[in-house]
């Protein structure tokens, strides 16, 4: 079958019980998408199909036929980061970094749907994606700071 | 910077996760003058973005889980479903002949290996999740297949899962020489507490009760092992490689120089992953016997299960104090839950430290039990105690009818009265004083809680934690022929920013953009030793070296350049990789130099000097929150916490304060969801996932005001820097329940704060 990944299409043959997540990290590579509670609880895996953010743990791969993935690993342009990974660099948006690939692109669709969010929004908005460094506060105001002209009110 | 002369090789002491260690130490080369408060420093105290941070957002971080070698298999654990008992069967055929499965290990193969006192795949059961057998596989999937494909038989026996239970004289024994560790209990005292009980007009006593908790660190335990000419690399997501590498030489019984352990980037650790694991081990023996490289990566289940958690604690504290409040006894008899193995950890150790109070007396006993081995988890020890002491600390103020700050004021402790030595530097006063004042304790305090359904409460807590760091650590700064620099050293950064920091100091010394220095950690094989990233310890413990190391560069470049530029080593300044002639308008940049010198490489080697004789070395700080309690729900909700923190010199502040919200966040969860659930009738832990083991999420941070107060303690070494990782944690879960004490007016006595706690009352 034919994944386009990151722009790229991929000819894979994997079984019909391989999640996305075993394809992207083991027949492609792409390691930055994290393998950590494999059951959907902890959003370290997720990717994009279509500009939707799922949790590619929970993905078949045979289901992404002729879809459009993105990894972390597409989200800059060559060597230009994404106004988001810059934001996370600035505001000191993460620790260890094993979450921050997922933090970042659920902060991407969530940004697509919503450009101006309230700091509520993304808290909420966020809350699937767990991070056992604690850089919470600090990943709410990279995602803000990246959404441009700060938060909307009201 | 004087040479020194006279013995080279002194004793010194050195505090690492509370417990304190004599340790040889050669003297460095020399011995600079500390960094004082009005040191005129450029680099150092500067707000540098986290220089391995493009490398996280961007994906291209190889953590150990993404290591991938050629030909690489993938191993999986077999694990025991009881918590005692024999394996009279274990038939692994059914999994080997599944197509892909390569090789197992069992008992047999692993001759000698020991973990927490647990030979690896013992067939005698000490607890639920024991590995008990490992499969090898060409994907994981397959691994994962073959191992539910094992046939086992077991006689079960009984267990004992709670600490209550092992010490009774007819419980099962968990270990054969039976429940109570050797050394237990063992009594800690000074003063005569009964005189200082007679003494009081004010007596408290309660029993206080901690979970387990699990470290959850996102990337799991894990390694990838490859042999090549009888020498073995392994790729190891840890916090010591030196004593990963010492741990798999001496099971295996190689020379060290056949080890090799490379650490670049880990998902976490929080205490857990201080040696060789179940994990390394398999990946080396599997790799071994099939001469393939191997990965062995715990699923979350196994991570969740058996690698490492915080033990329960059980604290009886009796508190006594004079009218005015100040304290005349402390004791505390305080039980740790181990499990299967461990360390001494000590709850009771903060009772010693916090307070100023002549008569003090604990008892601690260590209990085995047929649970998975506890680990150092954060402050290990002082968190648990602190909810304990600090909690009793608030029923103390309640009875007394003083301000719960102001009683800790009272008994201001100004020495370290255990061991009769002055600190170092400490600054816990004025972190009570710009806590209190930045979180508005008086008006919050007097504020009423509220008589509806929502209540609102405001708590705080103290801490304390030797943070000193010490020797033995070296590192060598090397500068390339553009100038570039770069500092080797063979600590781990494990998200906290050891790279940056040490960046921070090499670029300092010599004058040097920050953009120009790179730090490389974590190799045995090409990197100095530094110790364990653990205690809190690696920037007071490998800064210093840095710095020296640092300083020889600085003085051979000079060298170099005072040549070159025709001036004397006493005129030249060098600042943004440029070394001027002062007064004079002569220059020339570290490239020019470099280039100048061609392949002459300039190298400076540091190492970390003894502590101070007769000196207690610690962190402080203060912590407050305010609480909504629902008395309906039971549901708590932190609204604000302020944390004044004393680490002395601070390198990086948006580093160091990332640390404290991450301490602070860690600390609520143990407050309010965090806690091992156990089935106590099959001694099986029940919420060994993500969703039912709840740590915080983004949707429950309070709004954080987390802050250092000024002061390099140029006393504990020469950057005057101490460490800040752990402290944070250990007042929070207090400062949460004295808050919800104070918004109930009522005790709480037990963490976590779960609605259920809140109101089977």
């Amino acid at each position: 079958m034919r994944l386009i990944v990151n722009g790229a299409a991929h000819d894979v043959s994997a079984p019909d019980h391989e999640t996305l997540l075993v394809t992207l990290r083991e027949r492609l590579d792409l390691t930055g998408t994290k393998l950590v509670c494999a059951r959907g609880e902890c959003g370290a895996c997720t990717v994009l199909i279509d500009g939707e953010a799922v949790y590619s743990c929970l993905t078949l791969t045979a289901a992404c036929e002729g879809q459009t993935v993105t990894t972390i690993e597409g989200v800059a342009r060559g060597d230009t980061l994404h106004p988001l990974q810059r934001a996370f660099i600035d505001h000191d948006a993460l620790q260890c970094g094993f979450c921050t690939p997922g933090q970042v692109l659920t902060a991407l669709a969530l940004l697509a749907k919503n450009p101006h969010p309230t700091e509520e929004a993304v808290r909420q908005g966020m809350s699937g994606n767990l991070c056992r460094c604690g850089a919470y506060p600090k990943i709410v105001r990279a995602v803000l700071a990246a959404a441009g002209d700060g938060p909307a009110h009201g | 910077m004087a040479e020194r002369s006279g013995k080279r090789f002194v004793t010194t002491k050195v505090e690492v996760e509370g417990r304190e260690e004599t340790k040889v130490v050669e003297l460095p080369s020399r011995d600079p003058e500390p960094w004082r408060d009005d040191a005129p420093l450029t680099v150092v105290g500067c707000r540098v973005p986290r220089m391995d941070a493009l490398e996280k957002v961007t994906g291209s971080a190889r953590y150990t889980a993404d290591v991938r070698r050629p030909g690489m298999l993938y191993a999986a654990l077999f694990r025991a479903p009881v918590a005692s008992g024999r394996v009279t069967l274990l038939d692994l055929s059914p999994a080997l002949a599944i197509p892909g499965v390569r090789g197992a290990l069992t008992a047999a193969d692993v001759h000698g290996i020991r973990i927490d006192g647990v030979h690896l795949f013992d067939i005698a059961i000490h607890y639920a999740g024991q590995p008990l057998a490992a499969v090898c596989a060409d994907s994981l999937d397959v691994a994962e297949r073959a191992c539910r494909a094992i046939v086992c038989e077991i006689e079960t026996a009984a267990h004992v899962v709670t600490a209550e239970r092992a010490l009774e004289p007819d419980a099962p024994r968990a270990r054969s020489f039976g429940n109570r560790a050797r050394n237990s209990p063992r009594v800690v005292s000074r003063g005569d507490v009964d005189a200082g009980l007679r003494d009081a007009d004010a007596v408290v006593t309660k029993e206080f009760r901690t979970p387990v908790a699990l470290h959850t660190a996102l990337e799991p335990h894990g390694a990838v092992a490859e042999w090549s000419g009888g020498r073995v690399t392994i790729w190891e997501s840890t916090q010591g490689i030196f004593m990963t590498r010492n741990e798999v030489a001496k099971a295996l019984g190689l020379r060290l120089s056949m080890v090799r352990v490379i650490k670049n980037y880990m998902g976490g650790g929080f205490g857990a992953k201080n040696g060789a694991s179940h994990a390394t081990y398999t990946a080396v023996a599997l790799s071994r016997k099939l001469g393939r490289p191997v990965r062995c990566v715990l699923d979350r289940d196994g991570e969740q299960r058996d690698a490492g958690n915080r033990p329960a604690t059980i604290q009886r504290v009796t508190l006594a104090a004079k009218r005015d409040g100040t304290l005349t006894a402390i004791r505390a008899e305080t039980i740790v839950a181990m499990g299967i193995g461990g360390w001494h950890s000590s709850a009771a150790k903060i009772y010693h430290e916090l307070y100023r109070c002549a008569n003090v007396h604990t008892a601690e006993t260590w209990v085995f039990m047929n649970t998975s081995a506890m680990a150092s988890f954060r402050a290990p020890g002082h968190v648990e105690g602190a909810f304990g002491l600090e909690r009793a600390m608030d029923m103390l103020a309640v009875e007394l009818r003083i301000d719960p700050l102001e009683l800790r004021r009272r008994n201001y402790a100004d020495h370290d009265q255990e061991k009769g030595r002055p600190y170092s530097a400490k600054h816990l006063d004025e972190c009570y004083r710009q806590g209190a004042e930045r979180f508005g304790w008086h008006e919050s305090r007097e504020r009423a809680p509220g008589s509806g359904r929502l209540r609102r409460g405001s708590g705080m807590a103290s801490l304390i934690w030797g943070a000193g760091g010490g020797p033995p650590a070296y590192a060598t700064v090397r500068i390339n022929r553009d100038g570039s620099i770069e500092v080797l050293t063979g600590a781990q950064d494990l998200g906290t920013g050891a790279r940056t920091v040490f960046s921070q100091i090499a670029a300092e010394v010599l004058g040097a953009r920050i953009d120009d220095v790179r730090t490389i950690l974590g190799d045995t094989e090409r990197l100095p030793f530094a110790s364990n990233s653990w205690g809190s310890i690696t920037t007071a413990s490998v800064g210093p070296a840095v710095r020296v190391a640092a300083e020889e560069a600085r003085d051979s470049l000079f060298e170099a350049a005072s040549q070159m530029l025709d001036a004397d080593v006493g005129e030249l300044v060098a600042r943004d990789s440029e070394i001027r002639v002062r007064d004079n308008d002569r220059s020339i940049t570290f490239a020019a130099l470099c280039d100048r010198l061609g392949d002459v490489m300039i190298i400076g080697q540091g190492s970390r000097g003894p502590n101070p004789d007769n000196t207690a070395i610690a962190a402080f700080g203060a912590q407050f929150a305010e609480v909504e309690v629902d008395t309906e729900t039971g549901h708590v909700r932190v609204l604000r916490i302020v944390s004044a923190h004393d680490s002395g010199r601070i390198i990086n502040p948006t580093l160091a304060e990332s640390q404290l919200e991450g301490g602070i966040i860690q600390g609520l969860g143990y407050a309010l969801h965090e806690e091992r659930v156990l089935d106590k009738r099959l001694g099986v832990q029940l919420n060994a996932n993500m969703h039912d083991y709840k740590i915080p999420t983004m949707a429950d941070i309070p709004v954080i005001d987390a802050f250092f107060v000024r002061g390099s303690d140029t006393v504990a070494n020469h950057t005057g820097a101490k460490g800040l990782a752990e402290p944070p944690i250990i007042a929070t879960a207090p400062a949460i329940a004295n808050a919800v004490a104070h918004a109930l007016g009522r005790e709480v006595s037990e963490i976590p704060l779960t609605p259920w706690r809140l109101l089977s009352r």
